[in-house]
């Protein structure tokens, strides 16, 4: 009958159609063209001044090398987006996002190994930043172009009032938001201020990315690596046990954490701290002109975290610059990278009022105070020189950033949990996604 | 819409069964050339259907067909996707948590379900009637399933603050009761969300309900209200035994919704406080989309597809079943 030929036509297409999205030759060598144009995705919001920072940098490596670059902002669904582009076998030649997208698009082979001696800039940048750029055999698959750390931010007001001074250890820490929460800081006589601020969320691992900030000042880790690019599970040692016992009394004993935590991600909980229900948060510099707009400049304080039982080691974060497999221009990729990384770039990117391209620099020649005289940026370049602290570029952070987010999450919402039970199933847990990406120390 | 397919069959099977059997058998071709002149090519309607057909290929049953594909590969477009066979399969179901997940969307899929329909059905007898007044307070009524859900769930997370000042918690206050951490306290985080779905679920049961109750017999109240039945017995007796269609469909479109849950638990605990309110959306979305592992997604996708199409399945052959 006529009408089933038609279906099966109308199959046969569909089959067609399927298999030429599905197949075909991986990673391909481009011919090389020095002259095509550069197209470069940023993760930020289109529109926004992170954009126009981009731009600007684009801009100057324009008018300092000639190549030209076609600036794409994207900030929702950004790895998606990347997927289907990577589908077309059509990558933008370069890539501007997280230090932490390493892995993930590392074992995609969505990117192209850099080699140092044609980005002559990196010989000025900061140590830590480009091994943070260093896939898990060692070799450099990204270069970061700023960085930032982890301070902490205080209700300067509010510890005036109360007459204490800056926390200089954990001690101190606890008792401060005690303070906060007991003794009425903000004096209008009603019990409705919290000591610490704390996106305890499991929403893309919110919980476990705060508290690595104390986990790791406690001596403490998620993962520890054994040599030879191998992990093994380190939830259950001394140190993190008691980096979780500690953090969660702040909770469930003293009841110093903002109410809700456990089903808050960040934007909640900036909240809690504009609209002074909460006196301290532990954040990157990112935060702070929108804090100086909404709570006032001379309302907060940036200090550095206090020591902890081991050190200060504070959460570093930053973006990378990735250099895309398949481009055909190879020449102007490895020359932006240059650029970027050098002290021009720098300076470009730090410009402006808000969202920076380049938080703080990862070139050492560049000195922040002069670009930036405001003395908090000092602040957050000292944390992030001497206490800063990125997380491990294994082939997939995100699984282990979720299940410790899940356990952090449960601890500090259900306070009858035992401890080392719930630690013991999170280091199970961990040697399995370990095993899994093939880095599981025998 | 629904209320008049409740027996499509009987009139339509009729027709042509007793023109056929009038017929001589040999006058069929010759009736069918007939009938081609008179309503156009056999192709013409398909022609009609064309865009729309097409559309559905593209964003339909083209990605359908491939995420089937997807979810049996590791889905890596650069380097080319690698057959996996049912390796995505076993990481859905093995995952950690994968059971609880599924129990929870079973359980708040039968909650929000039950709930909606009898708070829908309960709002739709008080709503009933043609008066002016009433047409406005439907309408205020209908008002939470337009709002979108990203509104609706800012706007209950402060509801629910956990704290005696906290709007629910002041209102429990005046009863002697609470505070309770509502979706921040793992034994309450369910009923919680719940809740929430039951709001804003209701006043669509309620609609689908009163365009139903049009059809019950008012007579039939009258004949009961003459037996001595009381207001109740009249509901019991007369009302829900005339919307028995309605609850079918009503139970379907509620069933799949449930099973797919997401939006509200990924915009208020994302699964947790200790994961009590996870569902199987949340986890796929975790397990495929946040890490970055699109055929664990799609295979995760394809079960809970296979799970709503069994449920409905069944649900027609009793109601077919029942018909008869």
């Amino acid at each position: 009958m006529q009408r089933s030929r038609w279906v099966g036509a109308g199959f046969l297409a569909s089959a067609l159609v399927l298999t030429s999205c599905t197949s075909g030759p991986a990673g391909v060598d481009a011919k090389q063209d020095s002259k095509a144009p550069l197209e470069l995705w940023v993760r930020t919001t289109p529109g926004g001044p992170g954009e126009q920072g981009t731009l600007r940098v684009a801009a100057a490596f324009g008018k300092a090398t000639g190549y030209k670059v076609e600036v794409t902002a994207i900030f929702d669904d950004f790895e998606t987006k990347l997927q289907q582009r990577a589908a077309q076998k059509n990558l933008p030649d370069i890539v501007m996002n997280d230090v932490t997208q390493l892995g993930a698009m590392h074992s995609q082979g969505l990117l192209r190994e850099i080699d140092l001696d044609k980005v002559k800039s990196t010989e000025q940048a900061v140590g830590q930043a480009l091994d943070s750029g260093k896939s898990v055999d060692g070799k450099q698959f990204g270069l970061p172009y700023s960085a930032q750390a982890s301070a902490l931010l205080i209700r300067k007001d509010w510890r005036e009032k109360l007459k204490l001074q800056v926390p200089q250890n954990w001690d101190d820490f606890a008792a401060m938001a005690e303070a906060f929460t007991t003794k009425d800081p903000d004096g209008d006589g009603k019990k409705n201020t919290f000591g610490l601020a704390a996106p305890l969320s499991t929403k893309r691992g919110y919980a476990s990315w705060y508290f690595s900030n104390f986990l790791w000042a406690a001596g403490g880790d998620f993962i520890t690596e054994t040599g030879d690019g191998k992990y093994k599970p380190a939830m259950t040692t001394e140190q993190s046990v008691e980096a979780v016992q500690w953090f969660r009394s702040l909770g469930c004993k003293d009841k110093v954490i903002q109410p809700g935590a456990v089903t808050m991600e960040t934007p909640p909980t900036n909240e809690t701290f504009e609209a002074g229900r909460t006196g301290m948060f532990v954040v990157g510099p990112y935060l702070m002109p929108r804090f100086d707009e909404s709570l006032g400049k001379d309302k907060y304080e940036v200090v550095p975290m206090p020591k902890g039982p081991k050190d200060a080691t504070v959460l570093a974060e930053g973006g990378s610059i990735y250099l895309m497999a398949g481009s055909e221009n190879r020449a102007g990729q490895d020359a932006f990278a240059d650029f970027a990384i050098s002290a021009e770039g720098q300076k470009t990117g730090m410009q402006g009022d808000t969202g920076f391209t380049v938080q703080l620099p990862v070139n050492k020649t560049v000195d922040i105070s002069k670009v930036r005289p405001d003395p908090r940026w000092a602040t957050y370049a000292e944390a992030y020189q001497n206490s800063g602290r990125y997380a491990p570029s294994i082939p997939n952070w995100t699984p282990v950033r979720q299940a410790t987010a899940e356990t952090i999450n449960a601890l500090m919402a259900d306070c009858g949990l035992d401890i080392e039970t719930k630690l013991g199933e999170l280091d199970n847990q961990l040697a399995g996604i370990l095993k899994e990406q093939g880095i599981a120390a025998p | 819409m629904s209320l008049d397919q409740a027996n499509p069959a009987v009139p339509s099977a009729a027709g042509p069964a007793t023109r056929t059997s009038v017929r001589p058998a040999g006058g069929a071709a010759a009736d069918r050339r007939r009938r081609n002149r008179r309503t156009g090519r056999w192709w013409t309607p398909w022609l009609f259907l064309a865009p729309a057909l097409l559309l559905f290929l593209y964003f339909k049953f083209i990605p359908m067909a491939s995420a089937l594909t997807m979810s049996f590969q590791d889905v890596q477009p650069y380097l080319g996707n690698k057959w996996v066979g049912t390796e995505n399969y076993s990481t859905v179901l093995h995952s950690d948590g994968f059971r609880e997940a599924a129990w929870h969307t079973v359980v708040l899929a039968a909650g929000q379900t039950a709930g909606s329909m009898a708070l829908g059905l309960v709002l739709a007898l008080l709503m009933e009637g043609q008066g002016r007044r009433l047409g406005f307070v439907r309408s205020a009524a209908f008002l939470p399933v337009v709002v979108p859900i990203a509104v609706v769930a800012e706007l209950w997370r402060i509801m629910y603050h956990p704290t005696g000042d906290g709007m629910l918690n002041s209102i429990l206050g005046l009863v002697g009761l609470g505070p309770s951490g509502f979706i921040n306290d793992p034994d309450t985080s369910m009923a919680s969300i719940m809740l929430t779905g039951i709001w804003r679920g209701a006043p669509y049961d309620m609609m689908i309900f009163l365009a139903g109750l049009t059809s019950v017999d008012r007579g039939l109240y009258e004949a009961a209200k003459v037996d001595g039945a009381s207001r109740l017995q009249r509901v019991w007796h007369v009302t829900v035994p005339g919307l028995r269609s309605v609850f079918s469909i009503l139970f379907i479109l509620a069933a799949i919704r449930g099973l797919r849950v997401f939006t509200e638990v990924f915009l208020l605990t994302n699964g947790g406080p200790d994961g009590s309110t996870e569902v199987v959306m949340t986890l796929i979305y975790k397990l495929g989309l946040e890490q970055n592992r699109l055929g664990v997604g799609a295979a995760g996708a394809v079960l809970l597809f296979i799970a709503t199409l069994i449920l409905t399945v069944v649900v027609h052959l009793l109601r077919r079943r029942e018909s008869k």
